[in-house]
């Protein structure tokens, strides 16, 4: 187990916005050997999560919350290089995500790629503005399990719908997994579309992706 | 009421019926989450039994008492009419002119507004020597007050829609100095085109100019509307203005801009007020945020909880923004009439609102 | 939606009094109580029928402000506006251009 030295340190870097001393910090775990999912959920998905709660609170800005994430993105690419892939990936864990089409927001949708790379899924970010063809298209190249969509908008919530009928054309029926998030997005919205998983915040997202591509 | 349930909603607008504990509860914990993310008091509790009673009203739609009515401003509510259905409009084949006086007549609201359909700035600037014929026009003929309504929208003025590079580009390459200096740019463009239009429609006869949504664009958006409030206070004094904000605080975008010595980003309603009464802004009005998750009477105690600090900070009269997905009216282009009424009386009564 | 906000709480605009307890808020910045007791002590009302359409149609046609039905050349619009901005005691942008443009007509009659 961990320190709780070292999960406060950790912690700190994101928090901080050190990418410098969290480099450093899951070096030094890397050579001693030390738990790095540990450090993960230990440390920096909760210092994430916490900035995130920050932003939504209005004490911490944009430009502070791109730093951060930029220090989440250099730990994970660390400890997703370092560990043996199959002890992380879910089978069938191949994602792909982007925000919706005529939608432009994805700080949210930013978040969810973090911690799913975080939890070893393979995720094909394709951005904003995404239209459903798109999307598709990215999930048959790849073999995808998943497709993930975010809209911020109550007007461009319709396009998860779209993209949810479009999956049950005969070509692509059963074969791909739905998820859907966003700010006006609702577990209820999920359902009445016919999507497979919708996830609250990042950290929802996550388990129930985790579900949707088990065994 | 059904036993010990009553009838009410989700934040998205799903029909639930929920016990009378719970309510209670939800009004407890979200005026709670205001007090805790705008640091301000929390409703009373003879404050949340009122709006338990509100809610718990076995009326359709319920209403304020005789004597207790406020004034409702609208913004671009006329044009419902004759706009399509992403902007909640009828869609009638209507003109904005017979929309606007329709609506007159036929609503009785308090105010009336105009404005064009893309409902920005930077496109009326455009189009202007239209636009002064249009509210000219259209001037002559209302009894009640013509607001010209629009939206700052800084987000047009960044690539490829505008002339600036694009914060949301710059950030993620880690340009955080770059971001914030394209923001003030164009934050300093777009209070030029604000003024542009609001000294334009000045000599139309303009009564009144409603900046809508300010700070959608976050706190530079915020600190452009202001400018622009200043120099249309000294340029055109007889216009009133009016400015509605874009969510319960600023977003920091930028993070770092201050007018008259206080950062804007991160300010919640209470503390934008005193800003917009500060620029000279005639009326204000606040916005804050629905979560679809949570239940109608959560999300209601929070939005009252924001409004009445606001109205007890301010100086000037306070129009409460209550569209879809604002200050309690849930998420759903048809707007559910049971919640409307219980928001609109929730913030006359318990918020003590100057308007709508 | 507007239309139930109206319902369940507006002054009532150009039915009653909402207007111009309205254009108090704008031009003077007054906030709900003040304006509404500006507006009534300038009607010459209680307070309490400032929303009271039975009164105040009847006042609003006497005093020339415009009501909401149509009553062919009773005054509308403009017109009316001047005579509210005499009977506030406000200055109203349109109004002072609209009166301005008239300016020729000095002492032509």
């Amino acid at each position: 187990m961990l320190s709780d030295d070292l999960i406060e340190r950790a912690n700190q870097t994101v928090l901080g916005f050190d990418t410098q001393g969290a480099v450093a910090l899951v070096e030094e775990l890397i050579s001693s050997g030390g738990d790095l999912l540990e450090l993960m959920d230990r440390a920096y998905i909760p210092a994430i999560g916490e900035i995130g709660e920050r932003f939504s609170c209005g004490q911490v800005f944009l430009p502070e919350l791109i730093q951060a994430a930029n220090v989440m993105k250099a730990v994970t690419e660390m400890v997703s290089r370092a560990l043996p892939k199959e002890a992380t990936r879910p089978a069938g864990a191949k994602f792909v995500i982007g925000t919706v089409e005529g939608d432009i927001h994805d700080i949210g949708k930013t978040l969810v790629v973090t911690l799913l790379e975080v939890h070893g899924f393979t995720v094909y970010d394709l951005g904003r503005d995404v239209s459903s063809k798109r999307l598709i298209a990215k999930a048959v190249e790849v073999d995808a399990g998943i497709i993930g969509t975010s809209a911020l908008l109550s007007t461009t919530m319709e396009k998860q719908k779209e993209l949810v009928q479009a999956l049950t054309k005969p070509e692509y029926k059963g074969r791909f997994k739905t998820m859907v998030g966003g700010a006006p997005v609702t577990r209820r919205w999920a359902e009445r579309i016919g999507a497979d998983g919708y996830g609250e915040n990042a950290h929802e997202a996550v388990v129930k992706a985790k579900e949707l591509s088990g065994p | 009421m059904k036993g010990d349930k009553i009838l009410t909603r989700m934040g998205d607008g799903e029909r639930v019926w929920m016990a009378i504990e719970q309510a209670r509860e939800d009004v407890a914990l979200g005026s709670q989450d205001a007090g805790k993310k705008g640091n301000i008091a929390e409703l009373c509790a003879e404050d949340q039994e009122r709006l338990l009673a509100i809610l718990a009203e076995p009326g359709r739609i319920v209403s304020v008492s005789p004597g207790e009515e406020v004034v409702v401003t609208d913004d671009g509510a006329a044009l419902i009419l004759c706009s399509g259905s992403t902007d909640g409009g009828s869609g009638l084949a209507i003109d904005r002119q017979p929309a606007i006086l329709a609506y007159e007549r036929t609503f009785a609201p308090d105010t009336v507004s105009t404005g064009i359909h893309d409902y920005s700035f930077k496109p009326v600037k455009a189009i202007m020597s239209n636009e002064r014929q249009a509210y000219a026009s259209t001037v002559l003929l209302t009894t009640a007050p013509l607001f010209y309504g629009s939206q700052p929208n800084l987000g047009l003025y960044f690539q490829p829609d505008g002339p600036h590079p694009n914060p949301a580009e710059l950030l993620p390459k880690g340009d955080v100095q770059g971001a914030r200096q394209s923001q003030e740019e164009a934050a300093a463009h777009l209070t030029r085109d604000m003024v542009f239009v609001g000294e334009s429609l000045y000599e139309m006869g303009c009564e009144g100019l409603n900046f809508d949504t300010a700070g959608s664009a976050g706190d530079a958006d915020f600190y452009a509307a202001l400018m622009a409030i200043e120099q249309l206070k000294m340029s055109a004094p007889n216009m009133a203005i009016e400015v509605g904000m874009a969510g319960e605080f600023v977003l920091g975008m930028h993070g770092q801009i201050v007018y008259r010595g206080e950062r804007l980003a991160g300010m919640f309603p209470h503390q934008q007020v005193k800003m917009a009464e500060a620029a000279g802004a005639d009326i204000f009005g606040p916005a804050v945020n629905v979560n679809t998750s949570r239940s109608f009477a959560w999300n209601l105690a929070r939005a009252v909880t924001f409004v009445k600090a606001t109205v007890e900070a301010a100086g000037i009269p306070v129009h409460a923004n209550v569209g879809m997905g604002v200050c309690g009216v849930p998420m759903c282009v048809e707007t559910p009439i049971d919640c409307v009424t219980r928001t609109t009386k929730a913030l006359v009564q318990i918020g003590k609102i100057d308007g709508l | 939606m507007p239309l139930a906000h109206i319902m369940a709480a507006g002054m009532g605009g150009i039915r009653t009094s909402g207007d111009l307890v309205a254009w108090m808020q704008m031009r003077r910045k007054m906030r709900i109580a003040e304006a509404k007791r500006y507006v009534a002590k300038n009607l010459g009302i209680d307070l309490i029928d400032l929303t009271n359409e039975e009164v105040m149609y009847q006042l609003r046609q006497d005093l020339g402000i415009g009501v909401v039905t149509g009553v062919p050349g009773d005054p509308e619009g403009i017109v009316a506006k001047c005579r509210i901005a005499q009977l506030l005691g406000i200055s109203i942008n349109s109004v002072d251009r609209f009166v301005s443009s008239l300016s020729f007509l000095k002492g032509s009659q």
